[in-house]
């Protein structure tokens, strides 16, 4: 099989300098066997442009810093293989998240303002005590709870939802998680009534429109029309019953 | 906290609001599809459209129809008003992330927008003629030998997609369904539903102007 060349437009836009205008920029890069974009950025950042700015940490799905727009989709850079890709691939920035340059989004800002706002912490009035034997689980609890937690904060979800575009205070399928992952946890002692003070609106769980670009496009696979589905009947019997 | 939130605490109005849109909604689509099953009577003979319709007017059913539709039109309109982007920057935006995301759940809420809007206008007009000049299958084949013939189309198209994308949206949103598969169902019962309108439109088209 004869080599690919692959075509690389990318977003270039520096937000530090005042007369730039976003624009986007050829890249022209023979393909290898197994290449991902983690291994093509690279190598445009080594061999041709060294003012390319991109992120990436662990390079193995796990950090969540390497969110993207590849071809329109919001997924991780360094999971993809430019095998699965056409000979031209367009990259830009996630949405949402402030431009820092380039590829590169702050998405971690956005992750912990969330936190606060939804409270991401168990509520629990029990004092800790560290002699005391550790409180036991049902099985399918602990796995509904790490289903919830493997979330990598990668804000896939967030680009790709037409809400979180143009509402700044929507928390997102991501927000949404975070609280159903507390809903499920019985060491949590909110009532009903508290989730719903800080998802119950516009901003949280009735925000969403349904549109399912946050589960078609978690790279982790986590199941976010279930968690969505959930968060919100329950907060509807507790709107109900307010 | 900021004083304008304390003030106001979180209540449950969101919650109502996105309750009428989803009720409205689904009352809407009973109603269309009930519609489009009696507007087929005509495909069993002008008897049978007009007995229909007789009926319906002897028991003041089309009026009640009439004050239904009107009222659950304006809390399904006033609900979904919410969800247009009403800023002109808004707009740009949407259209511009919907392009460049290519995903087609996306796309369809902005036709949901669109559709829903030139709607609207039909229904007012459609429901003003049913109101002015009545139910009857003579009627009716002289009206759909006019240019109200594309007026009728356009309107069953609209609707039906405007219907079928509405329902698929809040089976999913309230997580009772898988996905996938209710995308085929809808768009199976979408296409008979059509196609139960063109037949009838046929049928009155038939009968003569
Ligand atoms: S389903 Fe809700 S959270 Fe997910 S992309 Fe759509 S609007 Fe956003
Ligand atoms: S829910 Fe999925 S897409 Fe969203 S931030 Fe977490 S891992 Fe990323
Ligand atoms: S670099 Fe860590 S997820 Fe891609």
């Amino acid at each position: 099989m004869s080599q690919r060349q692959l075509t690389f437009h990318i977003f270039r836009y520096n937000p530090e300098e005042p007369d730039a205008k976003p624009r986007t920029q050829s890249y022209v890069l023979p393909e290898e066997p197994g290449m991902t974009l983690f291994i093509a950025l690279n190598k445009i950042r080594e061999e041709q442009d060294p003012t390319l700015k991109f992120d990436f940490v662990c390079r193995a799905g796990i950090c969540g810093s390497c969110g993207m727009l590849i071809n329109g989709k919001p997924t991780l850079a360094c999971k993809t293989l430019t095998k699965d890709l056409p000979d031209r691939i367009s990259l830009m920035p996630l949405p949402v998240f402030q431009l820092l340059g380039d590829l590169s989004v702050d998405t971690g800002t956005w992750f912990r303002h969330v936190s606060l706002r939804t409270e991401a912490w168990v509520h629990t009035e029990k004092r800790f005590d560290p002699m005391a034997e550790e409180e036991r689980m049902s099985n399918d609890t602990a796995l509904a709870i790490y289903e919830a937690e493997r979330c990598i904060e990668c804000g896939c979800c967030i680009g790709g939802c037409a809400t979180a575009n143009i509402k700044p205070g929507f928390i997102g399928a991501a927000g949404v998680n975070r609280v159903a992952r507390f809903m499920v946890d019985p060491r949590d002692e909110r009532s009903d009534q508290q989730y719903f003070d800080v998802v119950g609106s516009e901003d949280g769980i009735f925000g969403c429109i349904g549109l399912m670009a946050c589960d078609d496009n978690c790279p982790i696979g986590i199941p976010l029309q279930g968690q969505l589905a959930y968060v919100r009947r329950k907060m509807a019997v507790a709107g109900w019953k307010r | 906290m900021q004083l304008q939130r304390a003030l106001t605490p979180g209540n449950k109005t969101d919650f109502l609001v996105e309750a009428a849109q989803t009720v409205s909604g689904l009352l809407l689509v009973g109603f269309l599809w009930t519609h489009m099953l009696f507007v087929a009577s005509i495909l069993l003979g002008i008897q049978a459209f007009d007995a229909l319709a007789h009926f319906m007017e002897r028991f003041r059913l089309l009026d009640l129809a009439v004050i239904f539709i009107i009222l659950t039109v304006a809390t399904h309109v006033g609900a979904v008003l919410r969800r247009i982007p009403g800023r002109w920057q808004e707009q740009k935006i949407v259209w511009k992330h919907a392009a460049i995301i290519r995903h087609p759940d996306t796309w369809s809420w902005l036709f949901q927008a669109v559709t829903g809007s030139a709607m609207l206008l039909l229904i007012i007009i459609h429901v003003f003629v049913v109101v002015y000049v009545g139910i009857d299958a003579t009627l009716s084949a002289d009206r759909v030998h006019s240019w109200m013939l594309g007026f009728y189309i356009v309107l069953l198209f609209l609707a039906e997609y405007h219907a079928s994308v509405g329902l698929y949206r809040t089976l999913v949103k309230w997580g009772f369904v898988k996905r996938h598969s209710l995308k085929r169902v809808l768009t199976v019962i979408t296409v008979c539903t059509i196609g139960l309108g063109l037949l009838s439109l046929w049928a009155f088209y038939s009968l003569g102007g």
